[in-house]
């Protein structure tokens, strides 16, 4: 029971950075790479202002969101300046220049050995996969209402032709901006759930394979189908788990969950790039 | 003692290294016309395959390094031939090719973890005596590289003057045209990949004399390759070259004055810096 309760947390926290990024991915086609930065800053964040500063979870993860926030304001005004492959290009940059920070400024981030001792907002893992399936819950409302409001039938639009959209006035460059730092801040959110869960963070889980992952997860389950980003969480995280049952040695395991992820994204340009229940190809 | 021709023999055996890289990824990318991110795996398994037959095996280092070479030439060939030809058959965007060699990356860097583990290797100490040249001291693997990445550039400057040569200069300029005059365009992608494959793989077997091997090696190469290309001037020979040295310098004389943990991160802010202001990089067309 405890192990389904684990897993279903997991699902929750994947579920929200699924659909995050499919707002970015899926609607908007910014192919970005760099997700796992945001959902490192998130953890980072509340992870320290938990430890060091003492705060409680529920203002922790608000200024963690913040700071995700602001850290991909600037980090999207640079990105907004390329285009498909470059754009692609410059965000797996940016992941690799934030992964070297949560490993080099020791100072704060106290480098490879972590940070330990997170405290929970509530004690039992039941109400912490509640807590998180609210927020899973909050997210898909959302990202729902966001993606069917004028401003997501814009973001669409961007993605079909830019250059159109620009015509009838629509500043593009604002609304991918805008649609970026959301993104990021929701990163953040499932980052201070994960870390206050786990209680324990380094730097390892924020790097540019957990961003190819997350992308999985959206590719998996459908572009610019948020149910499909819920689906594509529920697949990738159980997925692993049945490869731990057939016996592998955990070292092993790790590797053979990478290998299947290298093989579904292969497997699936080739034959769905839509994903099962996509509505959009890359 | 002085620290700067001890900095500079730094930067040029890492640009040394780097314009290999750069000069492989950027005769790939003229061709196919996408950022082949498999392509640091490559190297990395050119170097595992040496470790595998010289260390595991036994083989002499003479006959090992030739399969590594093959070795990357193969994998190379192989990749293209099931997953990048057929999605360029359907006229896949660039993306969709993207996302497939991140895919192809994941694999090959999971592959290396699980069959060599993912600890630290090194190929041999042989090659390890030391040489000075202007104050500055060298490995003789070190001037090996150095010797690698010049020997490929003449190389492939060479290759232009022949026929094949030629053949792919007009496939990379315009691929349509290229079929229409009766070129074999899917024949020349090949002998473009089996090139770049092999000098991926010679790259990594070098790294692994230089510093050592670890399955994740292939990353670090590739964004090595990218970023030397890129800040050169993508689509010329030259400018790999250059682009290599650059990054080379750059990263030397940045360790030097932040330290060697920012490495990366002092390449990458030079790439986009480079995006930001020189998209074109330093050398034109």
């Amino acid at each position: 029971m405890e192990y389904l309760i684990h897993l279903g947390i997991l699902v929750g926290i994947y579920g929200i950075l699924g659909l995050s990024l499919n707002l970015l991915v899926g609607f908007t086609g910014l192919l970005s790479v760099t997700h796992a930065a945001f959902y490192g800053l998130g953890a980072y964040g509340a992870a320290l202002l938990m430890v060091e500063a003492g705060w409680s979870f529920w203002l922790a993860w608000p200024a963690a969101l913040l700071l995700a926030m602001l850290a991909s304001v600037l980090i999207g005004l640079v990105l907004s300046r390329f285009r498909a492959d470059y754009y692609v290009l410059a965000s797996f940059g940016f992941n690799v220049i934030v992964f070297s920070l949560f490993l080099n400024l020791q100072s704060v981030t106290r480098g490879p050995l972590g940070i330990s001792g997170i405290p929970r907002p509530v004690a039992s893992n039941l109400s912490f996969l509640l807590l998180t399936l609210a927020f899973g819950f909050l997210t898909y409302l959302f990202c729902r209402w966001l993606t069917r409001s004028s401003f997501g039938r814009v973001l669409k639009a961007i993605r079909d032709d830019e250059g159109a959209i620009q015509v009838f006035g629509y500043r593009a460059a604002h609304y991918k901006l805008l649609i970026f730092v959301t993104a990021a801040g929701l990163a953040a959110l499932a980052g201070a759930l994960y870390a206050s869960y786990i209680t324990f963070i380094d730097p390892s889980t924020f790097n540019l394979s957990e961003s190819i992952f997350i992308l999985a997860i959206i590719i998996l389950g459908g572009l610019a189908n948020l149910r499909g980003s819920l689906a594509g969480a529920v697949c990738l995280v159980l997925l692993p788990e049945i490869l731990r049952f057939v016996g592998f040695p955990s070292e092993v395991a790790a590797q053979m969950r990478q290998l299947v992820y290298g093989l579904l994204l292969v497997v699936l340009m080739l034959h769905r790039p839509q994903g099962l229940v996509g509505e959009y190809k890359l | 003692m002085d620290i700067v021709p001890q900095l500079v023999a730094n930067s040029v055996i890492a640009g040394a290294l780097y314009a290999l890289l750069a000069l492989g990824f950027n005769f790939l990318y003229r061709t196919v016309k996408f950022f082949d991110l498999s392509y640091g795996a490559i190297a990395a398994t050119g170097g595992y395959t040496v470790f595998a037959l010289s260390k595991l095996a036994g083989l002499s280092i003479w006959l090992a390094a030739p399969a590594g070479v093959l070795a990357g030439a193969l994998l190379a060939w192989l990749i293209n031939l099931t997953i990048y030809r057929p999605l360029r058959a359907r006229r896949a965007s660039n993306l969709v090719l993207l996302v497939a060699a991140l895919g192809v990356m994941t694999i090959l860097q999971a592959a290396l973890a699980i069959i060599f583990s993912s600890q630290f290797q090194t190929l041999s100490a042989s090659l390890s005596t030391v040489v000075e040249i202007a104050g500055g001291v060298y490995t003789v693997t070190q001037l090996v590289i150095l010797a690698a990445a010049l020997l490929t550039f003449v190389a492939l400057h060479l290759l232009k003057r022949t026929r094949l040569g030629k053949s792919i200069e007009a496939v990379a300029d315009d691929v349509e045209v290229a079929r229409i005059t009766g070129l074999k365009v899917e024949r020349i992608t090949s002998a473009v990949v089996l090139t770049a494959g092999a000098i991926a793989g010679l790259a990594g077997i070098l790294v692994g004399f230089d510093t050592g091997l670890e399955p994740t090696m292939g990353l670090a190469l590739l964004l090595k390759a990218v970023i030397a290309a890129i800040v050169g001037g993508l689509g010329t020979a030259f400018g790999a070259l250059f682009g290599g040295f650059l990054l080379g310098a750059v990263e030397n004389f940045g360790i030097w004055q932040f330290s060697g943990e920012w490495k990366d991160a002092i390449a990458f802010m030079l790439l986009i810096v480079f995006l930001v202001f020189r998209p074109q990089g330093l050398v034109r067309r």
